[in-house]
């Protein structure tokens, strides 16, 4: 096994679903460990958080971490209350997301710890804590490069790109592929014929940032909640319907694809379905892309 | 006290949204400049007050709500009559902008008709022809 590996710790969406049903795909909601030597980088402090605490306290070969945040919803901080390493004096630990300053980074995580909805506020955390200055669009751990850019979810959502023992690595845990697309679609009557043309370009420029945000990467983390008949439903919700994720990976020629964020109530038997449905699309399609369901506790080398 | 036409300035990384603020500026009575980045409109926007500002909400570098919340600080700015434009309608994004003090969120797309009834409903009838 390389030294440099990524890990699945929660693959749920929006809320935590252990059941027995959804066990082989995994409960936990977002979270992912990306190791390369001595360096830890993780991604969202959903449930998953967790047991990647216990472990890490279980060990002594490292004492440092990195976690960056997608965003502030619910399922992927809530983790972070019980996140052990945060409460050891041993630890050294670095939290970045979206805000504008560190003090909004700070502010953001620590609002869930407080009375009444947490018995004890971020002053117990114990371990050497420090918020990340948004100052600039990249950030370095250690061997492990950053960088972040808006996505489309509510508020202010980021997603990552990393460069790590010669891959790359995009993470995007939350993000409504085609909005905009489908919004003219639907609104296409309140416009006048010399306004299609106009229109078919603001479709050309987002499906371009779209694409160009994961063009070429070995390896794409992407939401890919809903099938197409409960996309219908949850349109504007912020997430994705698979065969939009399949297709906006497949037209950005990714090496390989990890369908992630699967709805709470789907269980191991629905996932596999979506899953069949996208190797369908991309054979259809005559892609090489590699497309795999991103399952908790899944460790991939790079 | 506003002199001459009035001043609208357009921040959208959209080419295409440019040009249909473009094509409603050409016919109108009003001053239109508009720009692909923040950073791009501070040419404009370090010295002087638009009379209605359109800032998108999902750019590169940054966003609409963090440069909204620079030009807030700004005395010049503080009370810049803007409206927030973007390809997202969530309720979050709305409730955003309106903490910023805008006085309007519109979501994507938007047609020049629409663009026009904005304007006229923020600067008054007179500054627009159809």
């Amino acid at each position: 096994m390389s030294d440099s590996y990524l890990r699945f710790w929660g693959v749920r969406g929006s809320y935590a679903a252990p059941h027995e049903s959804h066990l082989g795909v995994g409960g936990n909601t977002s979270c992912v460990e990306i190791r390369s030597g001595d360096h830890l980088l993780v991604c969202d402090g959903g449930t998953g958080i967790i047991s990647l605490g216990e472990q890490l306290m279980a060990q002594s070969e490292l004492r440092e971490l990195l976690v960056v945040f997608t965003h502030y919803h619910w399922d992927h901080i809530c983790g972070l209350p019980f996140f052990q390493p945060a409460f050891s004096p041993a630890w050294k630990i670095k939290f970045f997301g979206p805000g504008d300053t560190a003090a909004e980074i700070e502010q953001r995580l620590s609002d869930q710890m407080k009375a009444p909805y947490f018995p004890v506020e971020i002053g117990t955390w114990m371990a050497d804590i420090q918020y990340l200055d948004p100052q600039n669009r990249g950030l370095a751990h250690g061997p492990i490069d950053v960088s972040y850019y808006s996505v489309h979810h509510p508020g202010v959502t980021y997603g990552y790109h990393l460069q790590v023992a010669g891959k790359s690595v995009v993470y995007v845990s939350d993000n409504e592929v085609q909005f905009l697309k489908t919004s003219i679609a639907k609104r296409i009557h309140e416009f006048d014929a010399d306004e299609h043309e106009l229109l078919e370009r603001m479709v050309s420029e987002q499906r371009c940032a779209e694409v160009s945000a994961i063009e070429g990467v070995d390896i794409l983390i992407h939401d890919a909640q809903y099938t197409p008949h409960d996309y219908s439903r949850k349109r504007g919700w912020g997430h994705s319907c698979y065969v939009d994720t399949v297709n906006l990976a497949i037209d950005a020629n990714v090496r390989c694809l990890y369908l992630y964020h699967h709805d709470p109530t789907y269980d191991d038997e629905q996932v596999a379905a979506i899953h069949r449905d996208c190797l369908q699309i991309i054979c259809e399609r005559k892609s090489t892309m590699e497309c795999h369901i991103a399952r908790e506790g899944m460790k991939i080398p790079l | 006290m506003q002199i001459g036409k009035p001043i609208i300035v357009l921040v959208d990384d959209s080419a295409a949204m440019r040009a249909f603020f473009e094509q409603v500026a050409a016919e109108a009575e009003l001053a239109f400049h508009a720009y692909a980045s923040a950073e791009e409109s501070l040419s404009f926007l370090a010295n002087r007050q638009p009379s209605l500002l359109f800032l998108n909400v999902m750019m590169p570098n940054k966003d609409g709500y963090s440069f909204l919340k620079e030009l807030r600080r700004h005395e010049l700015h503080a009370t810049t009559p803007t409206v927030m434009i973007s390809s997202k309608d969530y309720a979050q994004d709305r409730t955003a902008a309106k903490e910023l003090g805008v006085l309007e969120f519109v979501a994507k797309p938007i047609s020049k008709k629409a663009i026009r009834l904005l304007i006229e409903k923020y600067l008054g009838a007179g500054h627009h022809s159809q």
